[in-house]
Order: structure tokens, then C-alpha cells, then sequence
């Protein structure tokens, strides 16, 4: 092995190299505007199969509804339902017949022509199909026909206001009944945007539709990148990697200050961070307890160790959902009275809890809630888990029927319109209120919108005054945009994402 | 010589059917299943217990192992759990991109680490060899995604050279993006890889400094750099052979680490999505190939090492 042997492969395998990174350097395609361009999104969690039908989780939410699939209603970002396949729908006076009128010239992705048999078919499956997502939303359905071909009708057993609603999700989502495409990796909807290519742990790519029903996409295509971790988010829309980056962590959005051509915008979310009890378990089963753990969250300091991206909300329902009032008032932060509470409970200087959350959740929550805690002589042990282990250890009923096994949890409760799990006592929390369950129900009975919506309140405020858990903040999601890039939408990002409106400009 | 490859070929074999039993064992120690997993915060129980009975996870372990360990045999490891597709195809698909992340990172580390170690063997008596030496120390010691952030911040943010993060979507078809993708997670993983290389180099050529063969040339009046190079070099790079096998651990390691910083669709990254969503079959299969390689390029190595070091070939004639 002689030396100028060694040195000329050497040599030349550095020097191509580095060509190479020159002759293609500047590679990232600022997007071309107008209606030709691709606009690059960047999502933090990935779905783990793209089928509708029995994938749970909003990650898939978030890219196929309204894109690719869609039902006969939809809902807007700030969750106001509107009609999507239905021209129009009627609900009768006593809350028991729902009448949609389908939209004329609809085609699925495959080419074939959207019939109220295919709307029929598609419910039909959620309602019989226990193991479908959504199948427990259309649980008060007893029937579902087409007395005309652009007519499909839903006949109630006992009446329902939250489906409507519900028929805005998996649920309602219409998918062609002849079509045989393997739902886990393709998709064949009715959307203005078909799903082009899915590389798992990478991207996803959506195309517009051509043959779309209704106004075209803006854009003629959009590739979703899945980049988990916060800091390459930042790098890679800073650089021009990314013209969208949602979920944008609020400890370092700071790096796009005076950033030119980068804008961040605010939006609202249902995002709930909620601190659950055991309250099945001892000490929760004290209220006086669970009410002095509240007291002793100052929320205001948790939200600024977070970045100062999220409200105080106070109770279970968010600003976006029907029955929301502001419920900050209920067991504020108050140090000295929760110290007095566990006093009196037996509890002075001497509570050991332990807090179990994913490790996805930021650690500032735990370190801020250890020491928070500490100031009123709780000594907080925090466990960060990867999350099925959370599942299982908290969320999964335990297989011998008796109590779960843990003290205190926290989860992102992020779907919307979930008030109904206060209401389940087998829920994990534990929680089991007679006065509540009765309210939820009549404001499922109810036929009239407002009224279900003050009996939601109603039940809210009496959750939040028994302190099952403490409503540590609802998100504030950033997002920023390059200049340009218009009609992107800004809140809820995290759970559905319509991008029939977005543009790039010249 | 046949003696000894049959006999490390069966090492190897065995070394496979003891991490399959491993793998297999340590995996059924992690708390909560695909079930949950794929139910979420959202399904029911009855739909866990479904989902369950579905998949087969309520048969017995030495049953489920039986079946998997057989698939082997035949080559097929099995279907995913979560979207049923088969996991050999899908290694293959990220393999695509983790062999050339791996072989990448080993050019730039040998690139690094042994022209350095020499450079540096040749002046360890002075201040720059020193130097060099105790920095490969530091280096090796440095995590990856740090030291993947600061090359980041400076080729990517600041130089705009090269992508932060991602895979071109047409991947290998758009072979000059996809390589350029590749160039920061290799240098990451390559400088680290080079520090270690660089060490070891180094303190091998600092034998060979003493050695008789080197001293008689410089005495006939080649430089020292020259004398090493020509007549240290050979011996130099057996330890170095060696240590490679060594190395490729560390590459698997990396890999997992770079793929997440840098978005990268490979088998590292896979590996972790996988094991958070208790996709077990898919797993096992990940860790088996991870094995398979590691061990393969152990036989390699002790195969090359036979080959390279004349007195060992003596001792088999």
C-alpha cells in the first residue's frame, strides 16, 4: 500500500464529494406561485395507517379529512359545521329525522360518480361495525335510507344534539362502495385533493383533484413532512425547507423574531392539558384534597414555563366547544388556602403523589408542578413514560375489573366536543357524578342548540366545583407561514387542516 | 481456512438464534400493547379486546415465538401489526437509506480518522500532535445530536449548503439530492466515528514508530510522515480492521440518533416509531436485520483479518 496509492483515491472521493454539495447547493426550491406551486407543510405526529376507518387519532384527522375524504357535513376551523356533500340539510322539530340533499356531480378520486347509495353504505358500515372509529357517535341512529337518488335520510331512535357534530368526523365520512383500494396505504375520496405518496417516517403527499366537485385547490400540490423534533422544525423553515410549519414550540418561536419573511401566527385549539386524579383511588377520594392540589397550580406561571403560547380555562370545555364560560374563578390559585385544606384532611407536610405523563409532553410541566407543590408540602415524584406505556398504565382498565393504579396523570385531552368522558364513570379518571351524567344527557335530548349548550355549561361548572382535575391550560398553537403563502389555516391545526383555500402568490 | 469459516460461520448462526430468543423475550417486558396502542385515548376496551384477539396477541408467548422463529427460517419476517404489511419489504425500503447513511459515515470516518492518526502518531512528542490527540478525545465523547445541531446551524441555517433535515420524495430517483441529504447526518456521525478511528490510529502508529522497519527507513533518509506511510501504514491498518468491527455498533447506534434529528426515512428511525407503538413483529424484525448485520460484518472482519495479517495465514499452513 504505497502512499500515492492511497492518496489519489482518497483525494478524489473528497473532491467529488464536495462538488457535488456545491453543483447542487441552493437546492430548495423557494415554491414556485400562482396555481402551480407545492407548498411544503411541516406536522410533528405521523399517522400509523391511513385507514379511516379503523385508525384512531388525529393525525389522521388532520391530513385526509377535508382534503381527501369528506362528509355530508364539515366543519370550519373554529368548529362551526357547514354543509360539504350536502347542498343542504333539515333537521325535523321533534330532533328525530335528519334530511340531507346531496350535492350534484360529486366524483370519487378513481373517477367514478358519488350516489346517495354510497352515502347509505358508507354510514351503514360505521353503524353496524363496533370495531369502526366513530361507531359509538351514531349510536342513536336506528335507520338510514334514500327515499331519492340526491336524498339520504337518518332516523333517530331518541334525539341526538351531538350528531350533527359527530357526522362532521370519521363518522360521516363517505367513501365509494365499489372501490377495492387497500385503505392503509391509499385513499379514494371525494375531496379536492388526492393522497399522492406516503413515505412512512418522512412525508406525505397530496396532489389536487382535477375533476373536484367544487372550487379547485389554489395549489397544485402540498407535501406534509413529519419533523418531530422542535429545533429541526425551526432550522428547516428558517433555511426554506418548509413554507408551513405548524405546532411551532413556543420555547423557541423567538428565532423567528425579525425574521424577515417569515410570519407566526396565533390561533386557537382544543387542546387541553388536564391534570387528572385517581379519584377512585385514596387521598382523591377527599375533595378536599383534590380541591387544595388545584389551589396550589398557579396556571399563569406554568403557562409562562411553557412559553406564554396557552389560556387558562378552568373547567373541561374549551373556548371553541358548546357550554364554554370562563371557570378560572373556580378554586384559583390560592397557596395558603390549599395548604389550610390539607390540614384539615389529615394531609399537613406529609403527601407523597406521584405524576405520570408521556415523554412527548414538555418536562417543564413536571418540574414547574414539583415545585408548585412543593410550596404547599406535596412532594411530587413525576415519571415520564413513553406513551402506550401510559396507556396502559392509566388509561387501560385493569384486567382484574378493580381500580387503577396511579395518582396523578397528564394528557393533552386534544379532540374536540369530548365532554362526554366527564360523564362516563368508567372513564380512568374515576369520575362518577349522578347530577353531571343527568345533565349530559338532556343536553344530547335536546332539540334546540342553545339549550344543549347551557346544559353542557351547566354540567361543566359543577365538574370544575368537584375537582376531579385540574385544567392546567388550553394550547395557544403557533404557526408560521412564509410570505406568500396565504389562507392557511391557524387554529385547531392540530386536529383537522382544510387546505382548499391556500395560495401562493406570484 | 475452510475449517475456520465453517467454524465462524456456525458462531454466527448460533449468535443469530440466541438474539432471536433475546429480542423476542426483552421485547414482552415492555408495558402496554399494539392494541392500546392503536385504540388510543379514544377506543373502547371491548375494542382493545377485539383488536387483541384479532392480532393474536392472546396466545401463548412460546406459541408466538414458535411461529415468528419459523418465519425466519423461511426468510419471512412476518406482517406489521399495525398496518399489516410485510416488514421484510419495509426494512428493505429503509435499508435504502440507512446502509448508505452507514457507509457514508464510514468514508468520511476513515477519510477523518486515519490520515489524522498518522499525522498526529508522527508528531506526538509536540504540541500539535498533542493537541490532536487530546481532541479526539473530546470529539469522541461528543453527543450526536449536539454536534448534528452545530453542523445544522452552520452549513445549513447560516450557509444554506445543504438541507436541515429530509429525504427527497423521489429518494434514490433524484440521486444528487438524496446524497446531498446524507452529507450533514454522515459528517455527524463520521466526525464521531473519525475521533474514535482517530485514536485508535494513532496509538497503533506510535508503535509502529519504534518499530525497526520504520526507523531503518527514515535512517536511509526517508521522511518520518514518508517512512510511516509506506512501511507503517500496512500494519497500522490492521488494528484498524479490526476495530471496525467494532465501529459498525456504533454506526447502528448513530444511526438511530441522526435519522430522528435529521428526519430521514430509515431503519433507525423506523425502529423508534415502531417500538412506541409496540409494533412488536415489526421490531423484532428491525433488530434481527440490525443483528444479522452486525454480526455479519463481524465475520468479515475476522475473515479480512486472516487475509491481511500474514503470520496469522502462517499458522494455518
Amino acid at each position: 500500500m504505497r502512499p500515492s496509492r492511497l492518496l489519489v483515491p482518497v483525494v478524489a472521493a473528497a473532491a467529488s464529494l464536495a462538488l457535488l454539495a456545491g453543483c447542487t447547493a441552493g437546492g430548495s426550491d423557494a415554491p414556485r406561485g400562482g396555481s402551480d406551486a407545492t407548498v411544503t407543510v411541516g406536522l410533528v405526529l405521523e399517522p400509523s395507517d391511513l385507514d379511516v376507518r379503523t385508525t384512531s387519532g388525529i393525525a389522521l384527522d388532520q391530513v385526509l379529512i377535508d382534503n381527501v375524504y369528506q362528509g355530508l357535513v364539515g366543519r370550519t376551523q373554529d368548529n362551526e359545521i357547514v354543509d360539504v356533500l350536502a347542498s343542504e340539510h333539515t333537521i325535523s322539530a321533534d330532533g328525530l329525522t335528519y334530511t340531507f340533499t346531496l350535492q350534484d356531480g360529486v366524483t370519487f378520486h378513481d373517477g367514478a360518480a358519488m350516489t346517495a347509495a354510497d352515502v347509505v353504505w358508507s354510514l351503514q358500515q360505521v353503524a353496524d361495525d363496533e370495531s369502526l372509529a366513530g361507531h359509538a357517535d351514531l349510536a342513536s341512529v336506528a335507520h338510514i335510507s334514500s327515499p331519492a337518488d340526491d336524498t339520504v335520510v337518518l332516523t333517530l331512535s331518541q334525539p341526538d344534539s351531538a350528531l350533527l357534530f359527530a357526522l362532521t368526523g370519521r363518522a360521516g365520512l363517505v367513501l365509494e362502495q365499489a372501490a377495492t383500494n387497500d385503505l392503509s396505504t391509499t385513499a379514494n375520496g371525494t375531496g379536492p385533493f388526492t393522497l399522492a405518496s406516503w413515505t412512512q417516517g418522512d412525508s406525505l403527499r397530496l396532489e389536487r383533484f382535477d375533476d373536484y366537485w367544487g372550487e379547485a385547490a389554489g395549489v397544485a400540490g402540498v407535501v406534509f413532512r413529519y419533523v418531530t423534533d422542535g429545533s429541526a422544525a425551526i432550522n428547516a423553515t428558517l433555511s426554506g425547507d418548509l413554507d408551513v410549519q405548524t405546532a411551532v414550540d413556543a420555547t423557541l418561536a423567538s428565532q423567528f423574531d425579525g425574521v424577515d419573511g417569515i410570519s407566526v401566527e396565533k390561533g386557537q385549539t382544543t387542546d387541553k392539558y388536564t391534570l387528572a386524579f385517581n379519584n377512585a383511588v385514596a387521598p382523591f377520594t377527599d375533595p378536599r384534597v383534590r380541591q387544595a392540589i388545584r389551589m396550589a397550580v398557579d396556571n399563569d406561571a406554568l403557562i409562562a414555563a411553557v412559553g406564554g403560547s396557552a389560556v387558562d380555562q378552568g373547567g373541561p370545555i374549551p373556548e371553541l366547544d358548546p357550554g364554554y364560560e370562563d371557570l378560572t374563578d373556580v378554586d384559583a390559585y390560592d397557596p395558603d388556602q390549599a395548604k389550610q385544606l390539607l390540614a384539615e384532611a389529615g394531609h399537613a407536610d406529609d403527601l407523597d403523589l406521584t405524576l405520570e405523563y408521556a415523554n412527548f409532553y414538555p418536562a417543564a410541566i413536571g418540574d414547574v408542578l414539583t415545585t408548585q407543590l412543593a410550596d404547599v408540602g406535596v412532594t411530587l415524584t413525576v415519571q415520564q413514560v413513553d406513551f402506550t406505556t401510559w396507556l396502559n398504565d392509566v388509561l387501560a382498565p385493569p384486567a382484574d375489573g378493580g381500580t387503577r393504579d396511579f395518582q396523578l396523570s397528564m394528557v393533552n385531552h386534544a379532540e374536540t366536543h369530548d365532554f362526554s368522558n366527564w360523564a362516563d364513570p368508567t372513564y380512568y379518571w374515576g369520575y362518577d357524578s349522578a347530577p353531571v351524567q343527568q345533565l349530559y344527557a338532556e343536553s344530547l335530548a335536546a332539540t334546540d342548540p342553545e339549550v344543549a349548550a347551557s346544559k353542557l355549561a351547566e354540567a361543566a361548572r359543577i365538574v370544575s366545583e368537584d375537582a376531579p382535575a385540574e385544567w392546567l391550560y388550553t394550547a395557544t398553537t403557533l404557526t408560521a407561514v412564509r410570505d406568500g403563502v396565504t389562507g392557511f389555516p391557524t387554529s385547531s391545526t392540530s386536529t383537522r387542516l382544510d387546505l382548499s383555500a391556500l395560495a401562493v402568490s406570484e | 481456512m475452510t475449517r475456520f469459516l465453517l467454524g465462524r460461520t456456525a458462531l454466527f448462526a448460533l449468535g443469530l438464534v440466541v438474539a432471536s430468543v433475546l429480542i423476542f423475550a426483552t421485547l414482552r417486558l415492555l408495558p402496554g400493547d399494539v392494541a392500546q396502542s392503536i385504540a388510543g385515548t379514544t377506543g373502547s376496551p371491548a375494542q382493545v379486546a377485539a383488536l387483541r384477539e384479532q392480532l393474536g396477541l392472546d396466545r401463548p408467548i412460546a406459541a408466538q415465538y414458535l411461529d415468528w422463529a419459523g418465519g425466519l427460517l423461511r426468510l419471512d419476517l412476518g406482517e406489521s401489526l399495525v398496518t399489516g404489511s410485510p416488514v421484510a419489504g419495509e426494512i428493505a425500503e429503509k435499508l435504502g437509506v440507512t446502509l448508505p447513511l452507514a457507509g457514508l459515515s464510514l468514508v468520511f470516518g476513515l477519510l477523518i480518522g486515519v490520515p489524522a492518526g498518522v499525522w498526529a502518531a508522527a508528531r506526538h512528542r509536540r504540541p500539535a500532535g498533542l493537541v490532536v490527540g487530546v481532541g479526539s478525545q473530546l470529539l469522541a465523547a461528543v453527543p450526536a445530536v449536539w454536534l448534528g445541531m452545530l453542523l445544522i446551524a452552520l452549513f445549513a441555517v447560516t450557509l444554506g449548503w445543504l438541507p436541515t433535515q429530509g429525504w427527497p420524495l423521489d429518494g434514490w430517483q433524484d440521486p444528487g439530492r438524496a446524497l446531498r441529504s446524507l452529507v450533514l447526518p454522515a459528517l455527524t456521525i463520521g466526525i464521531i466515528e473519525g475521533a474514535v478511528l482517530l485514536r485508535f490510529t494513532r496509538s497503533a502508529a506510535i508503535g509502529a514508530l519504534d518499530q525497526d522497519y520504520v526507523r531503518a527507513a527514515a535512517a536511509k533518509g526517508m521522511t518520518l510522515d514518508r517512512a510511516l506511510l509506506r512501511h507503517g501504514l500496512p500494519n497500522v491498518m490492521l488494528s484498524v480492521v479490526s476495530v471496525l468491527g467494532l465501529q459498525v455498533v456504533g454506526l447502528v447506534v448513530g444511526a438511530v440518533v441522526v435519522e430522528q434529528l435529521f428526519t430521514l426515512p430509515g431503519l433507525g428511525r423506523m425502529l423508534v416509531t415502531d417500538v412506541g407503538r409496540r409494533d412488536l413483529t415489526k421490531v423484532q424484525g428491525e433488530l434481527m436485520t440490525l443483528t444479522a448485520i452486525v454480526l455479519f460484518v463481524g465475520l468479515l472482519v475476522d475473515v479480512a483479518h486472516r487475509r491481511l495479517d500474514p503470520r496469522l495465514r502462517e499458522v494455518e499452513r
